[in-house]
């Protein structure tokens, strides 16, 4: 056992003092955290389409469908129009609100529809689909009118304030216009088409959460949209390539195929979520991965280099300077020293002893055997592999045993 | 602080839940719970400062061979501390499984081996210990490192010591211990004994046996207490790497079993690595605290990227020896160690000593030479050839010298100056 003293850990300096010391590191903490409060306060409601009946914000219309519900009325939000699947035209209500994306064949699928329907904020596209006579302009004075008009549900109402958008009947028109300014634009158009009634909610604003609670719209908005037990809600989407479905319509409200397009609502609801929760795990996980347990461990290495480097280093200056002659000397003279040694000819002794000691051993021709290690210098790759070939072939007839 | 596994496990079962309420702000709610229960944990957790730590280290390891160092870790908290301890040494050391998993009651302590295999030679530092504490939901805790200073000390591997034994047996046959035995050069008077059939007649005493009734024979063994010494060239040639290891490696084997057998034959040994000052020595201790001394001395020897300074190594030898000796140069026969003043050298010491001036050869430049795939490799050999023929003729000029010269693979260099020691021996040229 060891009697050396026990290492502790030192004391930190603590989170009062290390905040002292770096005041900006705590600001830029704060501001961080603050960041991401903000992110997760503010941020928007699943659903903020305007006019859609789970919009809780200024330009939903969360609020009239949670007092229809109240009132026993069954509110149903369709995401698409082949979703509408209305069972029982004649006690359901249809309210088609924004309808700027429509096109020609969905609105007339729509103009097919045996039911009632609302129109709010509807495009002229639609209102002449319908044949209803009106023209879409713009209300742009927000005047408080009264109702001067023969509907009960408009005169229950009292007064509404013309906002955002207003309707002018054309000279053949059927429609019965309530709420008009001075010039002959109209908050709100009822037509009775027999079968069905068409009731034109231009002034849109008057039944979003914002204004719901202003004079006279609860009760206009409520009595239009109340008049049957069902209400079946569709908001305008550009990514809804689908057609009107009823009982009855014959029709399973697939588009034409030629008006196929992509659709995101192709993914599960929950999908946004789930891939948000994965990434913060993924996020999470990295954290947990990042913290080292303990710092990386310095190992000083030694300098090594290869020793043959200089002699590779040489090989490629004779290469590139073709050096064949210079080459070729040393190869000379390294086999020269071999074969010397094999042979018992001492270094002192001349190249003519050396010559006549391999032309015995290798049993050639002396002139060859000194044309070969001592004879010029070879020009050229060719020339220079040849010679050293010849070398290999009488040093191995030199070592043969 | 730290996080475990478990609260990246936390935040991914919150997808579930996220799946059914389908709600962003859920999600954010999660994590965010999640993160303050870790870091609630943390604050739970034990702090790092309770724990003692003490490392224990064995004084020191051959190279390749196995140890372990021990860490005890003492709880000198009041409270119950579960934890995990990183036991930390530069990677050269080979300490693994390094992290250890602990559970101490308040005043309880556990002693921690790390197994340790070192790759190589030289001091091996310890690093810091790192104590992580875990909290009660085993969602986070605290980590803090600490300092405990320790060194492992890593000697030479000695793999030459397998060529010990056949030379130890060569020096007794040498030694005298084997029948023949006759006087000559190199050998010296050791005892009188009894003739009994075999002995050479010629090793009769006439005059002993003639004092006693019995017929004395002469025995002789090898001159002993010669001096030996073994200078290792440190420089930057010795840097180069040969095979897998530097020069350098090479000659230390070359030493540790020129030193082994050296000792055994009675000889004085002393070795120093020198550069252009002296780098280790080893002298002044002889029998069975050579072999220690040497390794301990040699194990921190590192190449330096110098020139040599010969001359200061010609002086160093004179000055360490007074009376005829055999001296061993470890190095490397180089065109520029010749510029450097090797040759100068050599002669300075063997005008009054036996000279072995040993180099290892690069066993890469025997392939290179033999190489004939395309011109690239012929202009290879043709450069391999050229260094070999230029070492060849700076070893013929240290052999003008009057000095030895030898030359050898890496792991040939301590068995053939070993056999080159005992051929001196022999012949009595020590």
């Amino acid at each position: 056992m060891s009697t050396t003293e026990l290492h502790h850990a030192t004391q930190g300096p603590g989170v009062v003092a290390s905040a002292r010391r770096r005041p900006l590191a705590i600001v830029a903490a704060v501001l961080f955290v603050a960041l991401i409060a903000t992110l997760v306060w503010t941020s928007r409601p699943e659903d903020y389409v305007t006019l859609s009946t789970g919009n809780a914000s200024e330009d939903g219309t969360r609020a009239i469908a949670q007092i229809l519900r109240a009132q026993g009325v069954d509110v149903r939000q369709s995401d698409t129009l082949a979703g509408a699947r209305v069972t029982s035209p004649a006690t359901s209500t249809l309210v088609i609100a924004d309808s700027t994306f429509l096109a020609d064949y969905q609105r007339d699928s729509i103009a097919e529809y045996p039911g009632d329907l609302v129109l709010v904020r509807p495009s002229q596209e639609l209102l002449d689909d319908l044949d209803t006579g009106l023209r879409v302009t713009w209300s742009l004075d927000q005047e408080i009118v009264p109702a001067q008009c023969s509907d009960p549900d408009a005169q229950a109402a009292g007064e509404v304030q013309q906002l955002e958008e207003a309707v002018i009947a054309g000279a053949r028109s059927t429609a019965e216009t309530c709420f008009e300014n001075g010039d002959g634009e109209a908050a709100y158009a009822v037509i009775d088409q027999g079968e069905r009634r068409i009731a034109v909610l231009a002034s849109w604003p008057t039944i979003t959460n914002e204004h719901l609670d202003e004079r006279g719209h609860a009760a206009l908005g409520l009595r239009m949209l109340g008049r049957h037990p069902t209400v079946i809600w569709y908001v305008g989407d550009p990514f809804d390539p689908s057609t009107l479905t009823w009982s009855g319509s014959g029709d399973d409200g697939a588009a034409p195929p030629s008006e196929l397009v992509a659709n995101p609502d192709f993914l599960p609801p929950a999908f946004g979520p789930v891939m948000f929760m994965l990434g913060m795990t993924v996020a999470v996980a990295a954290l947990w991965r990042a913290r080292r347990f303990g710092r990386l461990v310095r190992e000083p290495l030694p300098v090594e280099v290869r020793a043959s480097e200089a002699t590779r280093g040489r090989a490629r200056l004779y290469r590139r300077a073709q050096a064949s002659g210079r080459a070729a000397a040393a190869m000379r003279a390294r086999a020269a020293m071999r074969m010397g040694r094999r042979l018992g000819v001492p270094r002192s002794a001349g190249s003519e002893a050396l010559v006549s000691a391999v032309a015995r051993a290798a049993q050639r021709d002396p002139r060859d055997v000194h044309r070969i290690l001592y004879g010029d210098a070879p020009a050229g790759d060719a020339a220079f592999m040849s010679v050293i070939d010849e070398l290999d072939t009488l040093e191995s007839e030199v070592h043969r045993p | 602080m730290y996080i475990t596994g478990w609260t990246v496990a936390l935040v991914a079962v919150g997808t579930i839940p996220a799946a059914w309420a389908q709600d962003r702000t859920f999600a954010w709610l999660w994590l965010l719970g999640a993160l303050a229960l870790a870091g609630l944990d943390a604050l739970l957790a034990p702090r790092p400062r309770v724990l003692g730590v003490r490392r224990t280290v064995p004084g020191s390891v051959r190279l390749t061979e196995r140890t372990a160092t021990t860490l005890d870790v003492v709880n000198t908290g009041g409270r119950r501390v579960r934890a995990t301890v990183r036991d930390a040494w530069q990677p050269s050391a080979g300490a693994s499984a390094n992290r250890h998993r602990v559970a101490l009651r308040a005043g309880d302590s556990v002693r921690l081996s790390t197994p340790m295999l070192p790759t190589r030679r030289g001091d091996r530092d310890a690093d810091l210990v790192t104590i992580r504490t875990t909290g009660p939901f085993r969602l986070a805790g605290r980590q803090r490192s600490l300092e405990a200073p320790a060194t492992l000390r890593v000697l030479p591997e000695f793999a030459s010591r397998k060529h010990l034994p056949s030379r130890l047996a060569r020096l007794r046959e040498i030694d005298g211990q084997t029948a023949v035995q006759l006087k000559g050069a190199g050998s010296e008077f050791d005892s009188l004994r009894e003739y009994v059939i075999g002995d050479d007649v010629r090793s009769i005493d006439w005059r002993a046996s003639a004092r006693r009734a019995d017929v004395m024979v002469k025995t002789y063994r090898p001159e002993r207490d010669r001096r030996v010494m073994i200078v290792l060239d440190t420089s930057r040639l010795s840097a180069a790497r040969v095979g897998d290891a530097p020069r350098l490696d090479a000659s230390i084997e070359g030493t540790l079993l020129l030193t082994a057998l050296a000792t055994k034959a009675g000889d004085r040994v002393q070795v120093s690595a020198f550069d252009r000052v002296e780098r280790a020595r080893a002298l002044g201790t002889g029998g069975p605290a050579v072999m220690p001394a040497l390794a301990n001395a040699l194990a921190t020897a590192e190449p330096a990227l110098v020139e040599p300074d010969w001359p200061a190594i010609a002086r160093l030898v004179q000055s360490r020896l007074s009376q005829r000796a055999l001296v061993v140069l470890l190095t490397t026969l180089d065109p520029s160690a010749v510029d450097g003043g090797l040759l100068d050298t050599v002669a300075a010491i063997s005008a009054k000593h036996a000279v072995v001036v040993a180099s290892v050869d690069d066993p890469e430049l025997a392939a290179l030479e033999a190489g004939r795939d395309d011109a690239h490799d012929y202009y290879a050999a043709a450069a391999a050839a050229r260094t070999a023929v230029e070492s060849d003729a700076i070893a013929a000029r240290v052999r003008e010298l009057g000095a030895e010269v030898l030359t050898a693979l890496p792991d040939d260099l301590a068995p053939a100056l070993a056999d080159r020691y005992l051929a001196l021996k022999a012949s009595g040229r020590l």
